[in-house]
């Protein structure tokens, strides 16, 4: 498989981590957002982050990375590409409109993407040509994304298995750490890791600081996490945290493996939603 | 039930005993040891209801998901310098814990994980290896589920069952894949 030429589409903290990494391993790639200002910024972060690392000697090739990141305006994107990952807001019809746009801007060849962490990857694959559908499929990179080695590499309904297969080693040589999985609810991650959030909130029960402490302590003292469910709740934002829950709940039928807990939702109603509001399960002076 | 044996360690006036039994020979133990002061492994039961049944117990442990680090939740009814001291003796590092909770901190959180993994794979979401690779990869999880879970299954069954029967919550029906 040869992916030189890539389009992330969003410029947003995913969109940009996904472009930098995607240029990092030698491609080309075109970056866009709806406002050119986003892009324009998410570009000059992106060069000061090379710089910097150049700075520490940890990067020696930032004049021909900078050269191989380009901005580009949404309709005058490049109709060659061999991937286009989507990074937009998590917006159903949005996504969708976009992808209809997408698949006919584009060459046959090219692959389209989602990294949607909460809708179904068939939803947004009704979007598409029945010619493109094969060539549709789940890219969910974690953040931020030069860091984080994860991409769960998702099959959609009609997604070609060779193509998954054949992504699946792309990605395994370029360094990150694939995972294939099935069009699910909060597919790998999002689903199996609810329970390091539910299940400390029903041993705590009730909002108690010394108790809340002393679970982070034990689950990183013991169990060697390096956040504990609490601190890791006040960085994700509350809310955020809450939103994914329910959602996951919502659509396993509200299988009680998942069901929020009522501390979260109180927690939202009193806008406490951790670091970014100086109060969560901590507080941040 | 194929639980591995037990092990008792004597000093003093304690009397630590390790390993996973049913929660019959738990009990034996204690009625065995009236005079002694018992500090117990319950990873698979709810500390409390032994606490209320024997007043010999005066603290207990959850070494299931031990690995070679060795780090033991403990929890002691009052301090005891000398069955922390024991412990670090017997190359442990014990984490003490104030919570006294069903399957205690880190054992209860992490059998929900490894059961929602079991459940996922039994949904064919991914394989085993790829779910392991997800969760040390995407969220910085130390070990993947079933990499915790290998070879204590029977432990991690016993443990939700434990959950499901205080708790009434179904959120504990444990997958058909753990067995």
């Amino acid at each position: 498989m040869n992916i030189s030429k890539v389009i992330v589409i969003g410029a947003g903290t995913m969109g940009s981590g996904i472009a930098q990494w995607f240029t990092q391993v030698g491609c080309s790639v075109e970056l866009t957002d709806n406002s050119p200002a986003q892009s324009e910024k998410a570009l000059k972060d992106i060069h000061a982050s090379w710089d910097k690392l150049a700075e520490k000697g940890k990067l020696s090739n930032v004049d021909e990375l900078k050269k191989r990141l380009k901005v580009s305006a949404l309709d005058h994107l490049s109709k060659d590409a061999d991937l286009v990952v989507e990074a937009i807001i998590e917006n159903l019809e949005i996504k969708k409109d976009l992808f209809k746009k997408l698949d006919a801007h584009f060459a046959p060849h090219t692959i389209l993407s989602s990294n949607t962490s909460s809708f179904p990857i068939a939803l947004m694959a009704e979007a598409v040509s029945d010619k493109r559908k094969p060539q549709f499929l789940g890219l969910h990179f974690f953040n931020p994304a030069t860091i984080m080695k994860l991409v769960e590499v998702i099959k959609g309904k009609d997604s070609s298995e060779q193509l998954c297969r054949d992504l699946y080693a792309w990605f395994d040589s370029k360094d990150k750490k694939p995972a294939l999985c099935k069009d699910s609810p909060g597919f790998i991650v999002n689903r199996v890791a609810r329970n390091f959030y539910g299940e400390p909130l029903r041993i705590v029960e009730q909002e108690d600081e010394a108790k809340i402490k002393e679970v982070d302590h034990i689950l990183k003292e013991v169990g060697g996490f390096k956040m504990g469910p609490f601190e890791l709740m006040d960085l994700i934002g509350i809310d955020v945290n809450y939103s994914v829950t329910c959602s996951v709940w919502e659509a396993y039928g509200k299988e009680p493996r998942f069901a929020p807990h009522k501390l979260q939702k109180q927690m939202v109603d009193e806008k406490r939603f951790g670091r970014k509001a100086k109060r969560g399960f901590y507080k941040y002076d | 039930m194929g639980f591995i044996s037990m092990t008792n360690v004597q000093f003093d006036n304690f009397l630590i005993n390790f390993g996973f039994g049913t929660k019959a020979e738990k009990q034996e133990i204690l009625k065995a040891n009236p005079e002694k002061h018992v500090i117990m492994d319950l990873t698979c039961y709810d500390p409390q209801d032994f606490y209320d049944e024997y007043p010999q117990l005066k603290g207990t442990f959850a070494a299931l998901f031990c690995d070679e680090a060795k780090k033991i939740e403990v929890h002691c009814l009052k301090h005891e310098p000398e069955v922390i001291a024991k412990f670090k003796e017997l190359g442990f590092t014990p984490v003490e814990t104030t919570i006294v909770s069903c399957g205690f901190i880190f054992p209860r959180t992490i059998v929900q994980i490894i059961n929602e993994a079991h459940f996922a794979l039994e949904e064919e979401v991914a394989s085993k290896e790829d779910i392991n690779r997800a969760m040390k990869f995407g969220v910085n999880y130390p070990k993947g589920p079933f990499e915790w879970s290998e070879g204590k299954e029977l432990y991690v069954k016993t443990l939700l069952f434990e959950l499901l029967q205080k708790t009434g919550d179904k959120r504990y029906v444990a997958s058909k894949l753990i067995k």
